[in-house]
């Protein structure tokens, strides 16, 4: 039931109500899907399939399985790529001597009396 | 006997050993119900039932399971009703 191509509706986690293909066949159980879901290894009973079979390769990248499921009727968004940013460098801090301060911080006019 | 507000059973009790081997009564506020499924009446797992103040403090993924209808339905429940919609009329 579960050959490459197939489309199915995953039931269960949080891509529950998304469509995917299955990619490739990894053991009795369990399968590699991409799609509207994320590319993962999937158990099959957390899966429904659906009566459409469309054409892709065997470990079919995710441009791919984008592309059949354009020409199927399903738009896939693309996902957001984890940009790794710089760690933000400690910088230490430098002693200030006293009569820097002084000139960095002028005293403050008293304030007058009504 | 302690203060007559206390006497009543709005406050639940907890029994607490401290740390010099004595056990006090905590007087706490009662916790809520525990979450249920509107389908089937089963109690959710994954739904803490605490007061609302520790909820709001609490993450979002903390509060609810996170698939469609997490926190509404349970896992059966929302299993059956998401293939009920998929599967051609027979």
């Amino acid at each position: 039931m579960y050959e490459i191509g197939r489309v199915c509706m995953k039931i269960a986690g949080r891509d529950a109500g998304k469509r995917c293909i299955v990619v490739d066949i990894l053991d009795q159980k369990t399968v590699l899907i991409d799609g509207e879901t994320r590319r993962r290894k999937c158990n099959t009973s957390h899966l429904e399939p659906l009566p459409e079979v469309l054409k892709v390769k065997k470990n079919a990248s995710h441009e791919e399985v984008v592309k059949v499921f354009k020409e199927f009727g399903v738009e896939i968004k693309d996902r957001k790529k984890k940009t790794l940013g710089t760690k933000p460098t400690k910088q230490r801090k430098t002693k200030v001597t006293s009569s820097e301060k002084k000139e960095a911080k002028p005293k403050k006019a008293p304030k007058k009396k009504e | 006997m302690v203060r007559p507000q206390l006497r009543a059973r709005t406050l639940r009790r907890v029994q607490k050993k401290t740390p010099g081997n004595r056990t006090v009564k905590h007087y706490l506020k009662r916790k809520p119900s525990k979450a249920k499924c509107t389908d089937c009446g089963a109690k959710l797992i994954g739904v803490p039932h605490v007061r609302a103040t520790k909820l709001h403090s609490m993450a979002k993924s903390q509060r609810n399971p996170q698939r469609p209808y997490g926190g509404q339905l349970c896992s059966r429940c929302s299993r059956n009703l998401i293939k009920s919609r998929v599967r051609p009329l027979q």
